[in-house]
């Protein structure tokens, strides 16, 4: 803090280094701005004050002040003066191109200096100022909203690097406050997926910052320890970035990380809670949907106004393109700020995220109707970010602050009112030249010469333009090129009405409220007149109609998720459940019960059997006569909820986690609790060998990422053969990655197993044996190395996406090498061909029921696959690796009995017990058994009939489907859609700055990767 | 030993299959004490049909005279359906879909009315008999891509060539109707401005086909012009513009099926349906200008985030109550065409969320033959109909129930297929190990 200021004093002295460019330039600058209101602080108001300025610094401030002698006087009465608006979060392109921008072919040419980082999204030591050339016209923008200080912050890459200071003056040295600026900025962004760098997904962009903040962490302590021992061991690889990482953690200063969406916020969060990061937030203009988190976070978040545009319903065809999700966005963006300032998080505005920065003001005027105060705006424009980005000595007009001010001609908080001009270290700048004379009014009017009459001249201003019209007798005229300049007035009209052929001239001087003109009439006769200024216009049908359109907060309240069934409150548990009288599927020991109770309390099975009783009124009674039940289903392969799924860049990327990109928010989720299914264990795609960690989630429908984890489940990782890792159906640009065969894919898994042991050896994990690391640096922590250490030691539970034969076999092996053993085959549609092997190995089966020939890998597959395993002793399951396919595991169940003749009884442990066996969750999921978590499904029939249907589906003894429940919700969106889209139709068409692409047939909540992924 | 010489040689050999064509039926067989599912008429519990010469002869209670040599097959327990009718696959067009040298369902260039299904259709492909073994006796071979796709053709799972499997050709004009909403999916490369201005020339290009397509239907059909030369484009849409030949037009926004109907109606052409995901929102429409609709799929997700989870599984119901005509088919994608055994769960479903029945097994068998124009010889089991029919031990539209015999106009199917030699090869592994008995 200290240092910006000292740099700030020493920016704005006049002593300048720079030599004298002709004449000394000694014009005093002191000023009196006199008769203003001022503001001087959110909610402190000089209703007519005097500011007086002396070398860019605010000497006094005060109704009373007396004006030093030698102060220009500046008459400043009908204005309103404010503090100086910072901008906080000004996103500019850097001038200089960065490799990233540059096509495949330049980029090769591109030199990358050695000591930079590996990945070029890794550039910490980056500091925009340093190529920073803005543009007048730039400022002039900024400028004209009342910005006069910004925070400048670079635009590309994942650590994109420091943020500076700066005054919005005329660009100069005396500009800059701080090159070094208060926050290191940081953006989850990533490569699109045709993108052969790493990182292509959300998952590798988080594990890169993740991996980073322990490099920094090593590249000190390898410095150190080169330092201590430079006779004995070789030093270290300068990494610029790394070294600058290290420092910036130290100083704590805040890293600002860009959100794309309130979702991100959360992901933000645990970085900082692992690294015990400073952290900011620059959000996305949804945050009003997880209030409550971010709230709980206590830290300053730097707030869009983008707000989307009025979206096309004009047809009821069109209509069904936006998701209720967006409709409900329209109606509550506006809201965000206000209701984040009512939650108590401290929030500063920025105009970036607006294509057009004018729209800026429209917005924040939109948000203030909606119940945002003026006094919070302006807190979040001047005192929030100036104590936030230590501009201790801006941010309000007070004595020994900067003078930077801002002037409008109204409230800047109302409507019409405009910035007249802004002062930057004690110099104006003037946004709206005002006519030296005002003429807009009714002026009475006397013409002699070529003209005789008397007329009654109306002139009327807008945006600095005036148009008129001249009233003889009740003949009105408009005239034409109306110009205002300095002293005189000047236009035309044409003289038809008046009989005469051709146009008019007049001009003429004004001197106060009368003008002295002359002119030439159409025949080119001499015209002589005089007018004098008698009357303003009224202009009150405009205010009432003003007053009309005035907008009001959002009737909506917030849902979780936001948009089509989610919960105004997510469901809670019902402490005491008692189902009668239903046949229950127990997938335990005791097979099927028929006519059977089941007590469930807080959540966990207490009781299964004939004639249970519970009184009591707190006992919530389910009458199952004629239903059947089941315990929740389980996939052990799904891909929904993620926001990423594949980092496919590299052959193996054991280092990224879907647990970082969870999407609670996935209707997918609800979709698959209303086919019965609880449990999912979502994976990582099979684009390479071994590809990211997994994480097993329980359909908690409503909550957040953190949520709807299955917190007690084992770790695990996806591991992929075959086609997929070979890149075999992808085209002729693929053909280059390592490996292209299975017998490459082997030894790329057996090499990382090699390294990931050395690892291990040299830092005496469990398990393995210690090897002395003398004379080498510091074993650098690796994520990657990590999670295969973790198989290694039994940790995390391989699920190997497999078709043949041969390379199940292989992967066994390689398994039995390295003391692990497999948890499960995925797919593995030719695991009946090695049943045998892969129950004496020990690993579960997660197959496909009869999906067969899409690829050659798959032509042997047979939909006897999962009972000729099952009867050789694996344990077996089916799974989906379909949103759609998840919705009916329960029919899939039923083709064990259709192929290889299961009983039904065994048929529904594929999706229930086994699964959960699989995953290692069968103590507490799986099957409906004393003690076990109350997950359960009440179905309307035989639960393997293709006729049956799930009716509730239960997590905990928490419902989170019910089909009653469903039909409220879907009276619900009815109602609300159809009450938006009438509130889209009567409302003004508004631009609101951000595009409203219509969801369209996408099921996807955010619709752009871009949003999904943040970038 | 076969499975040996497919390993080593699978260009070759990789797609004959081990089934064998059946013979003519030779003599004339009566199915008794089974229930009889007509479809078009009454069920008959413990009744009996009768066919011979591949036609249905007698269906009845108890059919009094028998001719000779009739082979009698007393089927206690059983049920007898019409054999399934798949109405929009790529079957017999496609083997591996991603092996790109067994695609043989989309040729080149947005004009091709003149390729047709059934001349590409190979009868030794082994997705046939693993199909057929469900109870699925024909299917509709669809070709793909394009705007006009070409003709496709109603096949029957089994025959020595494809002349054999013809079950009738042409059976429609396919046409994939232009996307009419703007995409913005970060899939699609193309601006919004690009996609309009690429959906108004599609437009326009499927309305100047049909005025060349007619000025060459005049121009053969006119005795001034003798000297017309052959062009096999025009020459097939012949049949189209003069309402003879239906066109199917594959669409499933509501803006495309509007559209859709629109210019056909203007173009005086008889239109099917094709996919219809969003049928239900214009089912008047539909009702009132008599356009069948072929329901691609219940087994798929709603389209929009907001609509209700059930969608897709209530859209026939919907169709139905709307008295619109309608069948089922599954996914008719190219990765799909080893999948349509699973055809009768996609009506199953239909009928789980409100279809009565009855109305989903017609959804799957007559209503598909009606819509295909072939339910004079099959989609029911009515005399005189071909004898193509299935025997399984319940209702077959549950997963659990088992396909016994498949007859197509009365030949006695082979029930093995792939899927079945490979579990009895590795059956007979685990055996050798004495791991199963």
């Amino acid at each position: 803090m200290k240092n910006i200021l000292l740099i700030f004093l020493i920016s704005i002295s006049v002593a300048q280094v720079n030599p004298v460019n002709a004449l000394h330039d000694n014009t005093p600058r002191v000023f009196v701005l006199e008769n203003g209101k001022i503001i001087t602080k959110p909610g402190k108001v000089i209703d007519s004050g005097k500011i007086v300025i002396r070398n860019g610094i605010i000497e006094a401030v005060g109704k009373k002040v007396s004006v030093p002698a030698d102060a220009y006087k500046i008459d400043i009465s009908g204005k309103t003066v404010y503090p100086g608006f910072i901008e906080s979060y000004w996103k500019r392109e850097n001038n200089k191109p960065s490799s990233m921008d540059l096509g495949k072919e330049k980029k090769k040419n591109k030199s990358h200096p050695v000591t930079n980082h590996w990945n070029e999204r890794v550039q910490p030591e980056y500091r925009l100022i340093d190529d920073f050339q803005p543009k007048e016209k730039e400022l002039e923008t900024l400028r004209s909203l009342g910005f006069t200080t910004a925070q400048i912050v670079p635009d590309k890459g994942i650590f994109r690097g420091r943020s500076s200071l700066i005054h919005l003056g005329n660009w100069g040295p005396e500009s800059v406050i701080a090159e070094n600026g208060p926050a290191q900025i940081m953006a989850f962004e990533q490569g699109s997926w045709r993108d052969k760098g790493y990182p292509n997904s959300l998952m590798g962009t988080i594990a890169l910052i993740r991996q980073t903040f322990y490099d920094a962490q090593w590249n000190n302590n390898a410095w150190t320890f080169y330092n201590r021992n430079r006779d004995k061991t070789e030093s270290p690889d300068l990494d610029r970035a790394l070294e600058t990482l290290s420092a910036v953690v130290k100083s704590n200063l805040p890293f600002c990380f860009e959100t794309g969406q309130e979702l991100a916020a959360l992901r933000v969060q645990k970085i900082a809670e692992e690294f015990d990061l400073n952290f900011w937030l620059k959000g996305s203009g949804y945050e009003y949907r997880r209030l409550n988190e971010i709230k709980e976070m206590n830290t300053f978040v730097i707030v869009p106004l983008n707000y989307p545009k009025t979206p096309d319903v004009d047809s009821w065809e069109d209509a069904l393109d936006f998701d209720l999700e967006q409709l409900r966005h329209w109606d509550q963006a506006p809201d965000n700020t206000a209701r984040m300032v009512n939650a108590g998080i401290d929030i500063a505005l920025t105009s970036s995220d607006l294509k057009d920065r004018k729209q800026f003001h429209i917005n924040l005027l939109r948000s203030i109707e909606r119940g945002l105060s003026k006094d919070d705006a302006l807190a979040a424009l001047t005192t929030i970010p100036a104590a936030k980005l230590g501009l201790s000595n801006l941010g309000k007009v007070d004595k020994g602050y900067i003078a930077n001010l801002v002037i409008t001609d109204g409230d800047y908080f109302q409507k019409d009112s405009k910035v007249t001009e802004v002062w930057i270290q004690g110099k104006q700048y003037v946004i709206k030249d005002e006519p030296v004379h005002d003429v807009s009014g009714k002026w009475d009017m006397t013409l002699s010469g070529g003209l005789n009459l008397n007329a009654t001249l109306e002139l009327t201003q807008k945006n600095n333009k005036f148009s008129g019209k001249l009233v003889v007798d009740s003949t009105e005229i408009k005239l034409k090129d109306v110009e205002n300049e300095t002293h005189r007035l000047a236009f035309t009209f044409p003289g038809k009405d008046l009989n005469l052929e051709g146009v008019v001239r007049l001009s003429g001087t004004l001197q106060n409220k009368f003008i002295t003109g002359s002119g030439v009439a159409p025949d080119g006769s001499e015209i002589k007149w005089t007018a004098h200024w008698t009357n303003t216009i009224e202009s009150k049908d405009a205010n009432e109609k003003e007053e009309s359109k005035k907008e009001s907060p959002s009737e909506l309240i917030p849902l979780f998720p936001e948009g089509a069934y989610g919960f105004a409150k997510p469901p809670s548990q019902t402490k005491k459940i008692l189902v009668k009288n239903a046949t229950i599927w127990t997938c335990g020991s005791e097979g099927i019960l028929e006519n059977t109770d089941m007590f469930i309390r807080n959540g966990i099975l207490e009781k299964i059997g004939k004639n249970i009783n519970v009184s009591g009124n707190d006992v919530y009674m389910i009458d199952a006569s004629g239903k059947h039940i089941t315990p929740g289903l389980i996939d052990a392969h799904n891909h929904s909820a993620a926001f990423a799924i594949n980092e496919g860049t590299q052959s193996v990327t054991a280092e990224v986690r879907i647990y970082d990109v969870l999407n609670s928010d996935d209707i997918a989720i609800y979709r698959q609790l209303a086919g019965g299914l609880t449990v999912a264990n979502i994976l990582h795609g099979s684009a390479n060998a071994i590809g990211g960690q997994n994480a097993v989630i329980k359909l908690r429908w409503g909550q957040t990422p953190e949520g709807i984890l299955f917190k007690e489940a084992p770790q695990g990782i996806k591991f992929a053969l075959g086609e997929n890792v070979k890149q075999s159906n992808w085209g002729d640009d693929y053909t280059t990655r390592y490996p292209q065969t299975r017998m490459g894919v082997e030894q790329i898994i057996r090499d990382a197993f090699a390294a990931a042991t050395d690892y291990a050896e040299a830092l005496g994990l469990d398990g393995f044996e210690k090897k002395s690391n003398q004379g080498n640096l510091p074993v650098r922590k690796d994520l990657e190395l990590d999670a295969l250490v973790e198989i290694m030691q039994g940790k995390r539970l391989v699920h190997c996406h497999s078709y043949r034969q041969d390379e199940i076999l292989m992967l066994t092996r390689i398994a039995e090498d390295y003391g692990f053993t497999i948890g499960t085959f995925q797919h593995v549609l030719e695991g009946y061909k090695v049943a045998d092997r892969i129950a004496e190995h020990g690993a579960g089966a997660s197959t496909f029921t009869d999906w067969w020939s899409y690829k050659f890998e798959v032509i042997d597959a047979i939909p006897y696959n999962g009972t000729i395993m099952n009867e050789v002793g694996v344990v077996t399951s089916f799974n989906s690796d379909s949103n759609e396919l998840a919705r009916r595991m329960n029919t899939e169940a039923a083709k064990a009995v259709k192929y290889g003749g299961a009983s039904q009884e065994e048929a529904l442990k594929f999706v229930t017990i086994n699964p959960a066996k699989q995953l290692g969750i069968d103590q507490y999921v799986g099957s409906l058994e004393k003690g076990k978590n109350g997950d359960f499904v009440i179905w309307s029939d035989n639960p393997l009939s293709s006729y049956t249907q799930c009716e509730q589906t239960w997590i905990e003894g928490t419902q989170y489907f019910s089909k009653e429940r469903d039909a409220e919700m879907r009276n619900r969106i009815a109602d609300e859609r159809n009450m938006l889209i009438q509130k889209i139709l009567t409302s003004d068409d508004k631009d609101g700055g951000k595009p409203m692409k219509p969801n369209g047939d996408s099921n996807s909540y955010f619709y752009s990767c871009s949003e999904g992924g943040d970038q | 030993m076969k499975r040996f010489i497919f390993a080593i040689t699978f260009i070759g050999f990789l797609f004959a299959s081990d089934q064998i064509p059946a013979p003519r039926q030779a003599h004339p067989i009566l199915l008794k004490d089974a229930t009889i599912h007509t479809v078009s008429g009454p069920t008959l519990t413990k009744g009996e049909i009768l066919f011979s010469d591949g036609k249905i002869i007698e269906i009845g209670q108890r059919i009094a005279r028998l001719p000779d040599n009739t082979e009698i097959i007393s089927l206690f327990g059983k049920h007898v359906y019409p054999g399934m009718i798949a109405a929009n696959t790529v079957l017999g067009l496609v083997e591996v879909n991603a092996v790109r040298a067994t695609r043989d369902f989309a040729e080149v260039g947005a004009v091709n009315p003149n390729v047709r299904a059934e001349v590409s259709y190979n009868p030794d492909s082994e997705l046939i008999p693993v199909t057929r073994s469900n109870g699925v006796a024909i299917v509709l071979s669809v070709p793909q891509s394009g705007l006009i796709s070409g003709t496709s053709a109603a096949m029957m799972l089994d025959g020595w060539t494809w002349e054999d499997a013809t079950l009738k050709m042409p059976v429609g004009m396919h046409i994939r109707w232009p996307r009419m909403t703007v995409s913005h999916s970060p899939w699609i490369r193309k601006s919004p401005e690009e996609q309009k201005k690429e959906r108004d020339q599609q437009l326009k290009e499927l309305d100047e086909i049909l005025d060349k397509a007619r000025a060459y239907a005049q121009s053969i059909a006119s005795e001034n012009t003798p000297t017309q030369k052959m062009d096999l484009k025009w020459q097939s849409m012949v049949s189209v513009v003069n309402g003879e030949l239906p066109v199917f037009i594959h669409a499933n926004g509501v803006q495309q099926i509007e559209a859709a109907v629109e210019w056909t109606a203007r173009q005086g052409l008889k239109l099917v349906l094709v996919g219809g995901r969003d049928a239900w929102m214009v089912a008047d429409i539909l009702k009132n200008n008599d356009i069948p609709v072929i329901i691609e799929a219940t087994h798929k997700l709603p389209a929009r985030r907001w609509a209700d989870y059930d969608t897709p599984f209530k859209t026939p119901l919907k169709l139905y109550e709307a008295g619109v005509k309608f069948c089922i088919s599954a996914n008719g994608g190219s990765f799909q065409a080893p999948h349509q055994r699973n055809l009768p769960y996609e009506a199953a479903t239909a009928a789980a969320y409100g279809l009565p029945k009855d109305e989903a097994l017609k959804s799957v068998t007559l209503y598909p033959a009606e819509i295909l124009g072939i339910a004079d010889r099959v989609g029911s089991l009515e005399v005189g109909k071909d004898a193509t029919l299935f025997i399984c031990d319940g209702d077959p539209l549950e997963v659990m129930t088992q396909v016994e015999q498949l007859y197509i106009q009365g030949r006695k199917v082979d029930m093995s297929d792939r899927h079945k030699m490979l579990r009895d090869k590795y059956t007979e592994k685990y055996r050798q190990l004495g791991l199963i008995e």
